[in-house]
């Protein structure tokens, strides 16, 4: 069983068993191949440099849109340029933090600094964002249901195996706030 | 939002305030409710991105979790669109607009 996030002298610390790790990993990777653009490079090698993909569109996926949300409501030209303009360098940026968070959870124990316990904080909210759409949670209502799920003797499909592992990455990354928020305040 | 196994931890309320008024300030950052998100995440990222203190965090939190939005931070057309971006970047849900435009 994981060992909840706690703030040390020497950093962020918690503990994964093999197969805890293997699953995040496993997850942290499945998000990125679901935040690699759909579309093959802008073809104007400035726009791309700058972050720009003029071909961006709203994604199809409700998971992944999720995760790249309208920066702007109401109003769908506004928010398709807001997207042209920023989606790319957001797709890098959490691609970048679900890498970085693969490679720091192959410690044991996982000693994190605050920059790299952010990150890892990020890639376990995607994680989340994801899941809870693939559960179809809308309403907190629906969250509450879920902590019903608590081990695996209550896992009978792949709905509740799911809700399970939502549950156990909820855990995990409270855990890591909490430390982070415990540090923030021992810094001050 | 949602909100995980530990218990809150009971700090007072800080009374100033520290916003401009819309005049000088004409663009907001609209943080919204979802039912993922954890209380205690959305008070980290106003802490650590905004750089506010802990009450003022957790202030603006509480508002989201029970208004369903709260205006978190406000500016010139530039900041509030890269306030935007990195509250995506975090995973939160925000959108910018004019202030008072509604």
């Amino acid at each position: 069983m994981a060992k909840a996030f706690k703030s040390t002298r020497r950093g962020i610390s918690g503990s994964l068993e093999p197969g805890e790790v293997r699953l995040l990993g496993n997850l942290f990777r499945d998000i990125i191949s679901m935040l690699e653009p759909e579309t093959a490079a802008s073809s104007d090698p400035l726009a791309a440099m700058v972050g720009m993909d003029t071909e961006a569109v709203a994604p199809s996926d409700s998971a992944v849109r999720r995760l790249l949300p309208d920066g702007v409501r109401a109003n769908d030209d506004e928010a398709l340029e807001f997207r042209r303009l920023t989606e790319r360098s957001l797709r890098e940026q959490k691609i970048s933090a679900l890498r970085s968070s693969a490679l720091l959870l192959e410690g044991n124990p996982v000693v994190l600094n605050p920059g790299q316990a952010r990150l890892m904080a990020q890639a376990l909210n995607d994680v989340r964002l994801v899941l809870a759409d693939r559960l179809g949670i809308e309403t907190e209502d629906d969250a509450e249901k879920l902590h019903e799920v608590g081990d695996s003797s209550d896992v009978e499909d792949v709905e509740s195996y799911l809700a399970l592992v939502y549950n156990f990455v909820t855990w995990l990354q409270e855990s890591l706030v909490q430390a982070l928020l415990t540090a923030g305040r021992q810094k001050r | 939002m949602t909100v995980g196994f530990a218990t809150d931890t009971g700090t007072k309320e800080e009374v100033k305030s520290e916003e401009g008024t819309a005049l000088d300030q004409p663009w907001i950052v609209l943080v919204w409710n979802d039912p993922v998100n954890l209380m205690s995440y959305v008070s980290f990222v106003f802490q650590d991105y905004f750089g506010y203190s802990e009450a003022k965090a957790r202030r603006l939190m509480l508002e989201v979790h029970e208004q369903g939005r709260s205006a978190v931070a406000s500016g010139n057309r530039e900041k509030v669109e890269q306030d935007t971006v990195a509250m995506h970047s975090y995973g939160l849900w925000a959108t910018f607009e004019k202030a008072g435009s509604e």
